[in-house]
């Protein structure tokens, strides 16, 4: 059964499957850091988010290697992305599906989305050579919370992420997540694993109220984010963004506001794709963590009254 | 001599001085009787009249129709415009110390973080509304909508979808941007409670599009000589005047010698063969080390991609579809094989010696697309280089690298 690769976990992968392909994140094929760079190998400019940087590679290597009936089907929803779609397209003709994504959530946009759903339905079952499967055999993101949300643990906002490794970098300083909003996270798996395939019309609406991400509209993005803050009850909120990411640096700011807005700690830091957790990214994380227990440290202190030797007035 | 700081404060001071400072201009307009001079009277004229208080300020992005906003006698707020004036101003350090305080990362576009640090330090004025277009870029949407969120006024973004490889857009497609387009022409008068005059604007900026038409088919053909660097400049400016009786005399300037005089092409050094090439992308506005090299090199620019622009006449009586089509067929819109396959037939038509992409800080959108580009013009067998710049620095760490590079290069071509 041939593999149809997927960039964005928006993608309906039941749509994939329904085609006659097993779907396969293509986060989960990257290139062994460990091999050799080769020279003719597709290059992309360093001004590129490490998200679309690995995945170059990793689409190249998958496609390359693999049979000419494997394909990607590229979400193009910000610039980095589409240009990634435009390369692999123009070096892998015939195999690539860029698939355009709308910023807002009106009716027209659904439409749109739904009109682009039905191109790439087309476009599957024209070139498949398997029959429908269920998506049981898929492989979409592994990122899990190490241990159930906590309310009053650290809200983390991200990109799309390898691995829970951040998650579990928390765990190790000692810290519970509350809340997870990535597109890799579970929360957005779980909610798309019920969008049903009845029509593209309902698909498309239902793909758009779901996948509220940084590159949507900022109004709904807002009102997504508060809602997801609220309901997770954090104590502190971590943007771990990833650098050259435009949709992700104006997002940045809009969370750095509302947790301003809800008085919460608020750290910013960039991180790359496969995560690594660095020394001085480990270092920043544990010192504003240990900032905030540091304040909760003060306030218990029951410090001694100013003016008698004995601490009574 | 005032600068910007002066003329855009709102006090009478301020006003006296925007008047003094406009007659100055108007004065040097005058002697040269150039397009690019009045061009730049205009700009500046219609500009500052955005800061005084009550002005109706439209933030659009840089592919606007603007025809849309002259309808109802507004002058657009085009953030790029913005950021490329004030960085060549005496406002650069005070707007250049207000972004590095910014909460917003370093590594976005350049225009769109100056843009927005102006806006927060009142050197630009704040938006009455933000309108933008899907071309050219995601980064200006998040933007404009972070703007109007902020100051509490509409955001709309028209959806245009990107064009076929080969061909035109579907009539579909057209129909569907120009719902979108007369449907924001109508809220516009809503909001801003003005009497709209499309039909007007329209005639207008029909007369400045069939001046430039005539402009670039001529340097297609081969007839006209224009310095490619300076004549996006002025096209670059000329945004903000499209549908407006200025824009219109001031594009028609170009069609007389004495008008388009600062704008031609350098005369060969010595009498040697010059070297003709193609621009990609934006130029860098402040730094004139590029193009003086290339000077001395006996080389120049002969054509400029962004210089593509309102080519077409549009119906006055139904303009919609016209400006739909303008948005969904521009040749900076599209896949990076649709802009390659471009360039390439441009490249050939002019039968430059060799392209040159300016790879903008920060622009996802066009250094996304060099690999693409980059390959066909090699199979094309057309020199070509990518340098890496930022268009509203001077000097810099990049700009020793890009001479090195732009040396080599001329050197092989």
């Amino acid at each position: 059964m041939a593999n149809a690769y997927y960039t964005c976990n928006l993608l309906p992968i039941q749509l994939l499957a329904s085609a006659g392909y097993s779907p396969v994140w293509l986060g989960n094929r990257l290139v062994d850091p460990n091999q050799p760079a080769r020279r003719e190998a597709l290059a992309v400019h360093p001004m590129t988010c490490p998200y679309v940087t690995q995945l170059v590679a990793a689409a190249e290597q998958t496609l390359a290697n693999g049979p000419t009936e494997d394909c990607l089907v590229v979400a193009g929803g910000c610039d980095a992305m589409r240009r990634l779609g435009d390369l692999l397209l123009a070096s892998f003709p015939g195999q690539v599906f860029v698939l355009s994504m709308p910023r807002s959530g009106d009716t027209g946009a659904q439409r749109f989305l739904a009109d682009e759903l039905r191109s790439l339905e087309r476009w599957l079952t024209g070139r498949a050579t398997g029959t429908a499967e269920s998506a049981a055999g898929a492989e979409p993101p592994t990122v899990d919370y190490p241990r159930g949300p906590s309310p009053g643990g650290v809200f983390v906002v991200a990109g799309p992420l390898s691995d829970a490794s951040f998650l579990d970098l928390l765990g190790e300083l000692g810290v519970a997540v509350s809340g997870l909003e990535s597109c890799t996270s579970p929360d957005r798996r779980q909610a798309l694993a019920g969008v049903a395939e009845a029509d593209f019309s309902s698909l498309a609406a239902e793909l758009l109220r779901v996948g509220v991400c940084p590159r949507r509209s900022t109004r709904l993005r807002r009102e997504h984010l508060r809602g997801r803050l609220d309901a997770a009850a954090p104590s502190s909120v971590i943007y771990a963004r990833q650098s050259f990411c435009d949709p992700g640096a104006y997002d940045a700011v809009l969370v750095a506001q509302l947790a301003q807005e809800r008085g919460l700690p608020y750290l910013e830091v960039e991180i790359g794709f496969p995560f690594e957790a660095s020394g001085p990214l480990r270092t920043r994380v544990e010192a504003f963590l240990e900032s905030q227990l540091l304040d909760d440290d003060l306030l218990d202190w029951d410090l001694p009254a100013v003016g008698t030797a004995d601490g009574k007035e | 001599m005032p600068g910007m700081a002066d003329v855009t404060a709102n006090s009478l001071s301020a006003a006296l001085i925007r008047g003094a400072f406009l007659a100055q201009t108007r004065w040097k307009a005058m002697q040269a009787r150039t397009a690019r001079r009045y061009m730049e009277l205009h700009a500046l004229s219609a500009s500052l009249d955005l800061f005084k208080p009550g002005a109706v300020v439209p933030w659009v992005s840089y592919l606007f129709p603007t025809e849309l906003l002259a309808s109802y006698g507004l002058t657009p707020m085009i953030p790029e415009i913005g950021s490329a004036t004030l960085t060549g101003s005496d406002l650069r350090e005070a707007v250049e110390a207000a972004a590095a305080r910014m909460p917003l990362a370093r590594d976005v576009c350049s225009y769109h973080r100056i843009a927005l640090a102006a806006v927060e330090n009142n050197m630009l004025p704040a938006p009455s509304m933000c309108l933008g277009t899907t071309p050219l870029c995601l980064g200006k949407e998040c933007l404009l909508e972070m703007l109007a969120v902020k100051h509490g006024v509409p955001f709309r973004d028209i959806r245009v979808p990107l064009p076929p490889d080969d061909g035109e857009a579907s009539p579909a497609v057209v129909a569907d941007v120009a719902d979108q387009l007369r449907a924001l022409h109508d809220d516009i008068g809503r909001w801003t409670g003005r009497k709209p005059d499309l039909g007007k604007a329209m005639r207008l900026s029909n007369r400045a599009s069939a001046a430039w038409g005539r402009v670039m088919s001529d340097r297609l053909a081969g007839r006209l000589e224009m310095n490619g660097r300076k004549t996006f400049a002025t096209v670059f400016l000329g945004q903000l005047l499209w549908g407006t009786e200025a824009g219109a005399k001031d594009f028609e300037r170009l069609l007389t010698e004495r008008g388009r005089g600062d704008l031609m092409a350098p005369t060969p050094l010595n009498g040697g063969k010059q070297r003709r090439l193609l621009w990609l992308h934006t130029v860098p506005h402040h730094d004139k080390e590029l193009f003086n090299l290339l000077e001395q090199k006996n080389a120049y620019v002969v054509f400029e991609e962004m210089g593509q622009m309102h080519l077409e006449i549009i119906d006055p009586d139904n303009p919609f579809p016209g400006l739909a089509r303008r948005l969904t067929d521009h040749t900076l819109w599209g896949t990076s094989t649709r802009r390659a396959q471009l360039n390439v037939a441009l490249a050939k038509r002019l039968k430059v010696d060799g392209a040159i992409h300016f790879n903008h800080w920060g622009c996802r959108h066009g250094l996304g697309s060099v690999p693409v580009v980059r390959d066909a013009f090699v199979e094309a067998g057309i020199p070509f280089l990518a340098i890496d710049g930022d268009a509203l620095a001077r000097g810099g760490p990049s700009q020793e690298k890009s001479l090195q590079q732009m040396e080599s290069f001329l050197e092989l071509v």
